[in-house]
């Protein structure tokens, strides 16, 4: 095999991964999918070491001697489970058809260009999740109103700080504030609104359920770098979630809004 | 028995919504979100039954696991595209804003007592998720019989 094809079967199954990657699936699969991509198109000798930030890959050709290595740092974006999904189908139809390496980067270019749902339905989803949440947790129906805009603003927010590549603790952090004190503004405003159950609902729109998903699944298939790496990210969100809400609580207090 | 359904039905809208924010395709919705459900609905009855949230959180986490390993078996899809929607409602939010505020009001006794409750649920969310894991892995094993224990124990003994 020469090293020029070598080198390209390389990079479709290393963006392959890196799709995956920055869409949330764990380490497993993405080595996995890696190493399914070279085996497939006759590259034997494979290994893959990613992680959450970055993939590392090497393949030796015993032909032709060439060893060939490759680097990919990864860069964090949003979750998308259906780039998951389709990643997974298309290295199932790359391996099982003889598929080109150009058709495959076509392919690819397509899932990367993909948009599910448009901006507006999520940003109602987000204000349902927020909504729904309140109720569970011993809301009336004025809760549930508040609950909507508040978690419905939240989320554009967020959206908003991610596009200025805000990390993620000052994300949390700031669009917790945000839902404490218009909850708080909400409670002191009208009567029989409790800001306690709007609060909390919002706090949902950000709990880290994907890392600690994330960082179970790959301790359990023997990661432990990445294992720890979320579990310490989840950590970092959680506190900067209660860190957000805490301080707006805290102030209002002290200016005389609530008794605690 | 009322208050049951409608928790249950609160809790496919919220999986709803966190299906449509975490962008699961389509077609998968509808099997995505009773998975929220039964998870949610699991957490309520092991809680009202057994008094502890943690444990509900335990048996909350492997009802999840163990619906999203059957639904990734049935579409053929990756088990992450259901337990991520699925395990969101079983985070403890809530906990996170009690701890928080039992802090403001220098309440330690409460902060700890919260506070420590909100760690052990989420690791109990981890053990569901980890103990779902490793009987589905074993379980495969056996069905597949890539580990044969007629050889297995010839070898060993």
């Amino acid at each position: 095999m020469e090293k020029k094809k070598q080198k390209d079967i390389m990079k479709l199954a290393l963006r392959a991964g890196n799709i995956m990657m920055t869409s949330g699936a764990e380490i497993y699969r993405v080595e996995d999918t890696i190493e399914r991509i070279c085996k497939s198109c006759g590259i034997e000798d494979v290994d893959v070491f990613a992680t959450p930030t970055g993939i590392f890959m090497s393949t030796d050709n015993e032909e032709s001697s060439n060893t060939v290595s490759y680097i990919k740092r990864v860069r964090s974006s949003e979750t998308d489970l259906t780039k998951i999904s389709r990643v997974n189908q298309f290295s199932r139809s790359f391996t099982t058809t003889d598929m080109t390496v150009e058709e495959g980067n076509e392919i690819l270019d397509d899932i990367e260009n993909s948009r599910p749902y448009p901006f507006w339905i999520r940003a109602l989803a987000a204000a349902m999740v927020a909504s729904c949440f309140s109720v569970i947790f011993g809301g009336g129906a004025l809760d549930f109103c508040v609950a909507v805009i508040v978690g419905l603003m939240c989320y554009l927010i967020s959206r908003f700080l991610e596009k200025y590549e805000m990390n993620f603790f000052i994300r949390g952090f700031c669009c917790c504030a945000f839902a404490a004190f218009c909850a708080l503004l909400a409670a002191a405003s009208f009567d029989g609104v409790s800001y306690a159950p709007v609060i909390s609902g919002c706090i949902m729109l950000f709990v880290p359920g994907i890392p600690i998903t994330n960082s179970i699944r790959d301790f359990l298939s023997g990661n432990m770098l990445s294992g720890v790496a979320r579990l310490t990210e989840a950590c970092i969100i959680s506190v900067s979630l209660a860190a957000g809400a805490g301080v707006v609580i805290k102030l209002w207090y002290m200016l005389g809004g609530i008794s605690l | 028995m009322m208050h049951l359904f409608t928790q249950f039905l609160l809790a496919l809208f919220a999986t709803l919504g966190f299906a449509i924010i975490f962008k699961v395709p389509v077609r998968h919705i509808p099997a995505c979100i009773v998975v929220g459900g039964l998870g949610w609905i699991t957490y309520l009855i092991t809680d009202y039954n057994l008094g502890s949230p943690v444990m509900g959180c335990f048996f909350g986490a492997c009802m999840v696991g163990l619906c999203s390993m059957i639904c990734a078996r049935l579409f053929k899809e990756a088990m992450t595209i259901f337990v991520i929607p699925g395990i969101l409602c079983l985070v403890p939010g809530a906990k996170i804003f009690y701890t928080m505020e039992a802090l403001l009001r220098s309440n330690v006794e409460d902060m700890a007592h919260v506070g420590i409750e909100t760690l052990m649920m989420a690791g109990a969310i981890a053990m569901g998720l980890l103990v779902m894991g490793a009987i589905i892995k074993v379980f495969w094993a056996l069905v597949h019989k890539t580990v044969d224990i007629k050889d297995f124990l010839k070898k060993e003994l």
